[in-house]
């Protein structure tokens, strides 16, 4: 059996009175890929932003990678290397040139020396095919460079997972392509993932599980096949439905 | 069979009625009757004004004359009176400071202006550096050359880091530009140690910057210049003086009271706010005045605190407290989707706020921080409210001495003038840097 990578136990979030998380349970191990859909609202960003502790839960326990996140937050900086997270909206940096993004981490986070951080970025971007725009600045490319960018910046930091938060939603089909490939990629290279995203032919390629969430909850969680072609739940086969 | 010759058709000019300063006129300045009104009523105003401010200040204006009697014997008026504005202009300039002594103004100016060419030197890298130290060590070269009189061995220090960081920033440039190295490798590679272990190489570095060191108390130590005080430091000297230390102090300040006040932890936040809401609702002349009369107070009996530096503090916590409104202004300009990405690679506080919020919130602040360093350099003018003789007070001063007595037109002329040069300067040199900083960075 492999090791559990995250794993996460009766976790409970509140925005205020407002109850967004409730009794998630979660065990992600290595090299597994986890795909979480579910309607808007539901909860699954907020989830998956516990993760990294970019949001900070109530009750119940987070581990990842063997650290648990604590309440006072003191070994937040140790998770938060070993996690890589894309986001809906790329987020670069914008006064950066796309090869400064990526040595950001490198040489300040993990303190190499420029050749080899350099080095380190150029490799991950030519892994997700845009080492010839490294000199420009991210303003400068479409959407879809701009993802493969992120996706290459989040990887020089040596992450053990990676997160996606609906990576391609915000992009055209054609640039939706090049960025569900390189995820491919990523997941065939044997990273652990957990991705929301809508992408149910991603996901029945690569998903290991298909978390479906409605509420705060985990509705339904099964292998892709058993999800898309008996979904449990009504609900579930609603959004379903809905989607496809 | 050969191929046919190609010929590539003649330009031909562009349609008249498209381009071209005629038609742009036509367009812009006479396009129907309202508009034509408009242009020649602007056009009247602007050749009435130009030729009256011509008139006074040019044609009908008195160059030689020994009082304001005079002056007004010849065309009474209708003219300006220069020679007032002569014979007081290096006052206006330099104060009271002694004449045989107002080289070392110059040349502290100068020194200024030769630190900060390397800035303008496109293979430079170094940039950030050779301006910290600009701000860090040129003040103590400076106040030397103004203030002189004796040095302890403290003081003598400090000046001598104030030349170290002179010579390093110019052999930091010449190396750079030359070679492509730092002084550091240069030197190394000079000595035939590049090879050398790290430890070796910094130990090489460190002994270089103690020598220079050396070096310069050296050359330190024998100067002596005469002290001026304060009290006679005037004009635009000490509106530099003033203006110059509040600007460069503000900037830091500013960003640390803005973030201050957006921090998480509330003691710090609390004290930032209630600094910056204190300082903000209270017009700059008051606390001028409360500094002034007030601090004496407060201060241990007998420790004498020099008008010139309570100036000074109360224009520079003044300017802080404005600033970090600006600052903080653009932090929050700042999409929080850029602190999560930079969290999220693992990167900390500082380095997230140094390497990703500052400079974005900057460069979009440029114009707002330029216009806050104009406004504090006009500002300066209040500190005559507590005897002190900048450039403004000074050009006051010229219509109280017996001979011209009454000529406040022209050496306020004068003044508005050499103000505007100033101003005029910072906005052309922020509206230069917005540029610079913009280029290659958009979508064109
Ligand atoms: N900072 C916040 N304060 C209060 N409520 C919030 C906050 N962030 C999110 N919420 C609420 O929490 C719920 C879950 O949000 P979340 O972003 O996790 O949904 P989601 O499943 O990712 O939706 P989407 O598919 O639209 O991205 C939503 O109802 C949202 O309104
Ligand atoms: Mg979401």
């Amino acid at each position: 059996m492999t090791a559990r990578m995250i794993e996460v136990r009766g976790l409970n979030k509140w925005y205020d009175q407002f109850h967004v998380l409730k009794d998630i349970d979660l065990t992600v191990r290595d090299g597994e890929k986890y795909v979480i859909c579910g309607p808007s609202g539901s909860g699954k960003s907020t989830l998956i932003r516990c993760i990294n502790q970019l949001e900070h839960h109530q009750e119940g326990d987070i581990v990842v990678d063997g650290i648990a996140v604590e309440k006072k937050g003191r070994n937040q900086r140790a998770i938060r290397s070993r996690v890589g997270m894309v986001f809906q909206s790329f987020n670069l940096f914008p006064h950066m040139t796309v090869l400064d993004n990526c040595t950001l981490t490198p040489l300040l986070g993990l303190g190499m020396p420029k050749a080899e951080a350099e080095e380190i970025a150029m490799t991950h971007l030519t892994r997700v095919g845009i080492a010839e725009q490294a000199l420009k600045f991210p303003l400068q490319l479409s959407g879809g460079q701009q993802q493969r960018v992120a996706i290459a910046r989040a990887l020089t930091m040596r992450p053990k997972i990676m997160l996606f938060d609906e990576p391609t939603s915000a992009l055209d089909p054609e640039m939706i392509k090049e960025v569900l490939n390189v995820m491919v990629e990523l997941a065939e290279g044997g990273m652990t993932m957990i991705c929301v995203t809508h992408e149910m032919g991603f996901a029945r390629q690569v998903a290991d599980r298909v978390v479906f969430m409605d509420g705060g909850e985990i509705v339904e969680s099964a292998p892709p096949d058993a999800f898309f072609d008996s979904p449990t739940y009504d609900r579930s086969a609603a959004f379903l439905s809905h989607i496809l | 069979m050969a191929p046919k010759v190609f010929v590539p058709s003649p330009d031909r000019p562009p349609p008249v009625d498209t381009s071209g300063p005629l038609v742009w006129i036509r367009r812009n300045l006479f396009r129907d009757v309202p508009n034509t009104l408009m242009t020649l009523l602007g056009a009247y105003i602007a050749v009435t004004f130009v030729t009256a401010v011509v008139d006074w200040a040019l044609i009908d204006a008195v160059w030689q004359a020994e009082s304001r009697r005079e002056c007004l014997d010849l065309v009474g008026r209708s003219g300006a009176c220069w020679p007032g504005v002569f014979v007081w202009f290096e006052n206006l300039i330099y104060g009271l400071y002694p004449k045989d002594q107002v080289w070392r103004i110059n040349t502290g100016f100068l020194l200024l202006v030769v630190w900060m060419v390397p800035l303008w030197m496109p293979r430079v890298v170094s940039k950030v550096a050779i301006g910290l130290s600009a701000v860090m060590l040129y003040p103590f070269l400076a106040s030397y050359f103004f203030l002189g009189g004796e040095k302890g061995l403290v003081w003598t220090a400090l000046i001598a880091a104030g030349l170290w960081g002179l010579i390093w920033v110019w052999a930091t440039a010449l190396t750079e530009t030359l070679t492509g190295k730092s002084v550091g490798t240069w030197l190394i590679g000079r000595l035939g140690r590049s090879g050398a272990d790290e430890a070796t190489q910094m130990r090489i570095r460190r002994g270089a910057a103690l020598a220079l060191f050396v070096v310069s108390v050296l050359l330190v130590a024998p100067a002596e210049f005469v002290e001026v005080r304060t009290q006679f430091w005037g004009g635009l000297f000490l509106t530099l003086v003033i203006s110059g230390i509040g600007i460069t102090f503000s900037l830091p300040a500013g960003i640390l009271l803005a973030l201050g006040r957006r921090s998480k932890m509330p003691v710090v936040a609390t004290l930032c706010t209630v600094f910056i809401e204190l300082f903000r609702s209270v017009p700059l002349i008051t606390i001028l005045f409360m500094f002034n009369t007030m601090l004496p107070l407060f201060l241990p009996a007998g420790t004498e605190v020099n008008q010139l530096v309570r100036a000074i503090v109360a224009v520079c916590l003044f300017a802080a407290a404005y600033m970090a409104e600006i600052i903080r202004g653009g932090l929050q300009a700042i999409p929080s989707g850029q602190y999560e990405a930079a969290t999220s690679l693992g990167l900390g506080y500082w380095q997230t706020t140094t390497q990703v919020v500052l400079p974005q919130a900057l460069k979009i602040m440029i114009p707002a921080i330029v216009g806050n360093f104009i406004g504090l350099f006009k500002d300066t003018t209040l500190v005559s409210i507590i005897g002190l003789f900048d450039l403004m007070n000074m050009a006051r001063a010229v219509g109280e001495d017996s001979n011209w007595l009454g000529l406040f037109i022209e050496p306020f002329f004068v003044v508005t003038l050499i103000y505007f040069v100033f101003c005029f300067a910072m906005s052309c040199y922020s509206m230069n840097l917005e540029r610079k900083l913009s280029a290659g960075r958009e979508r064109s």
